[in-house]
């Protein structure tokens, strides 16, 4: 059974992969991965609450 | 932002209330135009087909779907030669790398030729239209105006440094170009490539879960309950019922993931008790594939009510129509019926992608609105911007939990805060591109775009343009501004086949 890999997914915002298993020239199965990691959680742990909204509002512009 | 006020008890006024909607209405107006042209198109546009097209049957089309000015036959004649020159030179530079010549692509060349100008005319439009984020948020992407409590962009129509009747007037001539480019290019385009692309009303369904926290608000509570889009959770496709919410309902695993959790990878955990512990047990790169009855990705499972959930427009105009939402009932049944297909398709790719057009439309319509209702208020004499009884933190607390709901362009998002001491002790996002992309959970439930992948036809496994299509159909966003790309790793599209 063929299994196929597209990484990185373009025209995303992001970085992601697609696996898929094919069959018959159809997908049989598929597994999506995030392939960075964010951890912005982190950066704004024991920050004052007023300020937050700026870090986490990088997370992404959209 | 909403996470803090709710944890606060903080109402903001409503000046600020018509500001957010309005940077975030323009933001999906925006947003979605580009992801339309510029993201998702070029997985049904064939780019180097428009070189054959007779630039002036392109123009009797174009006539026939709208009195756009830009549609004579010169005009597509010179937009045809600018992309002969860019294939000409060998450097399709970020048109490299497409399926160009794939057979799943089945517009005519003509009909091709208009999506790529107006793909060129789109580029100068949201240029300009999201000139109301630097008048409300100062800049874009990323505004900077706003402030737990309200906003600190000023309202006063007697001083030439805060919004006054001059920006009033000028937002009020973007939301009117905005509107313009939606009706007669946006939609008709959309309504054109999909009456030929059919058969995709039956490909990609996914979950058949959808949430919205509902958005634009009409009230000034910290939660989104009175929204003008409705809040709500559609389960297994049952139009028939929308049921309320509840943020409690919302759980992340990392059985799947990258996390280490201090009771166990597989507990599905409400993020007030969430963990954000890296733990990398992945193959180290490069590699050929994941190994996937482990963990493999950076996504926790997240699921409501212990279900894969779809997030994004689809779920929102569902929710919507489900709830007899006057507007979009109107616009989605005019465009189900100019496709000639029931509300059944919707549960689709091609739904998903005609959503995301019918919810651009209406929110265009509201921006004027909005407008009206900020200059009334300013008209009135209320010119608050920003409630600061609780900015002190000496008025807060010992302790406080919040949570702030938000649907952004790209569907539900959700925030959980603790705060102690007057610091976050605590804080959890789980984001529209965290629901969609998660992986399968510790019950072993795909996520929503592997489920939506099941099924899907592949002309050739080598180019898989039609996982693309589904994957972009909706419009992923995996958290992007803040990381390091190692340039070793910037491959382009990179498809490997045992």
């Amino acid at each position: 059974m063929p299994k196929i890999a597209i990484d990185p997914i373009t025209r995303i915002e992001g970085h992601m992969r697609v696996e898929a298993q094919v069959e018959g020239g159809k997908v049989k199965d598929a597994w999506v991965s995030g392939t960075m990691w964010r951890g912005i959680e982190l950066i704004v742990k024991n920050r004052d609450p007023r300020e937050v909204w700026a870090f986490l509002s990088r997370i992404c512009g959209v | 932002m909403r996470a803090v006020e709710n944890a606060l008890g903080i109402t903001i006024p409503d000046n600020a209330r018509i500001i957010r909607n309005l940077i975030s209405g323009i933001q999906y107006v925006q947003d979605h135009v580009v992801h339309f042209y510029h993201l998702h198109a070029l997985d049904w546009v064939d780019i180097v087909s428009a070189l054959k097209a007779d630039p002036t049957k392109t123009a009797s089309i174009a006539q026939s779907l709208s009195d756009w000015p830009n549609a004579s036959p010169g005009y597509f004649k010179t937009v045809q030669g600018k992309i002969k020159a860019l294939v000409d030179s060998g450097q399709l530079g970020i048109f490299a790398n497409g399926y160009w010549g794939h057979p799943a692509y089945k517009l005519p060349p003509e009909v091709n030729l208009l999506a790529v100008a107006h793909y060129l005319e789109a580029l100068e439009w949201q240029r300009d239209v999201i000139r109301m984020h630097a008048l409300l948020g100062a800049k874009n992407p990323h505004p900077q105006t706003y402030l737990v409590g309200g906003m600190s962009v000023p309202v006063d129509p007697n001083s030439q440094n805060a919004l006054n009747a001059g920006s009033l007037a000028f937002m009020k001539s973007l939301a009117k170009k905005a509107l313009d480019f939606v009706e007669k290019v946006y939609i008709p385009d959309l309504l054109a490539i999909a009456s030929f692309y059919k058969e995709w009303a039956g490909i990609g369904g996914g979950v058949g879960n959808f949430i919205s926290c509902g958005e634009f608000q009409k009230d000034n509570q910290s939660n989104t309950i009175n929204c003008w889009l409705p809040a709500g959770f559609i389960r297994n496709r049952n139009l028939s019922k929308v049921e309320p919410i509840d943020h409690m309902k919302v759980t992340e695993d990392a059985a799947h993931a990258w996390y280490k959790y201090s009771d166990g990878d597989d507990k599905a955990k409400h993020p007030w008790m969430g963990e954000t512990a890296p733990n990398y047990t992945g193959p180290k790169p490069p590699y050929e594939f994941l190994d996937t009855s482990k963990k493999y990705t950076w996504v926790k499972g997240i699921r409501y009510d212990g279900l894969a959930t779809e997030v994004g427009p689809l779920s929102r105009m569902l929710i919507a129509y489900a709830s007899e939402h006057k507007r979009i009932k109107e616009v989605t049944d005019g465009v189900l019926k100019k496709l000639q297909v029931g509300p059944e398709a919707l549960f689709s790719t091609l739904g998903r992608t005609a959503a995301r057009g019918i919810e651009t439309l209406v929110t265009a319509e509201m921006l004027p609105i909005w407008i009206d209702e900020l200059a009334g208020k300013m008209k009135g004499g209320d010119l608050r911007i920003h409630s600061g009884e609780k900015w002190d933190p000496s008025t807060w607390p010992k302790e406080a939990k919040g949570y702030g709901f938000h649907e952004a362009p790209r569907g539900f998002l959700c925030h959980w805060v603790v705060i102690k001491d007057g610091l976050v002790a605590n804080y959890q996002c789980v984001v529209p591109g965290g629901w969609n992309s998660s992986p399968r959970d510790a019950k072993g439930q795909r996520g929503p775009y592997e489920e939506a992948l099941i099924n899907t036809p592949l002309a050739d496994p080598n180019k898989p343009l039609e996982i693309l299509r589904t994957i972009h159909s909706y419009d992923p966003c995996m958290a992007c501004a803040i990381h390091v790309v190692d340039p070793q790793r910037r491959e382009l599209v990179k498809v490997r086949a045992l």
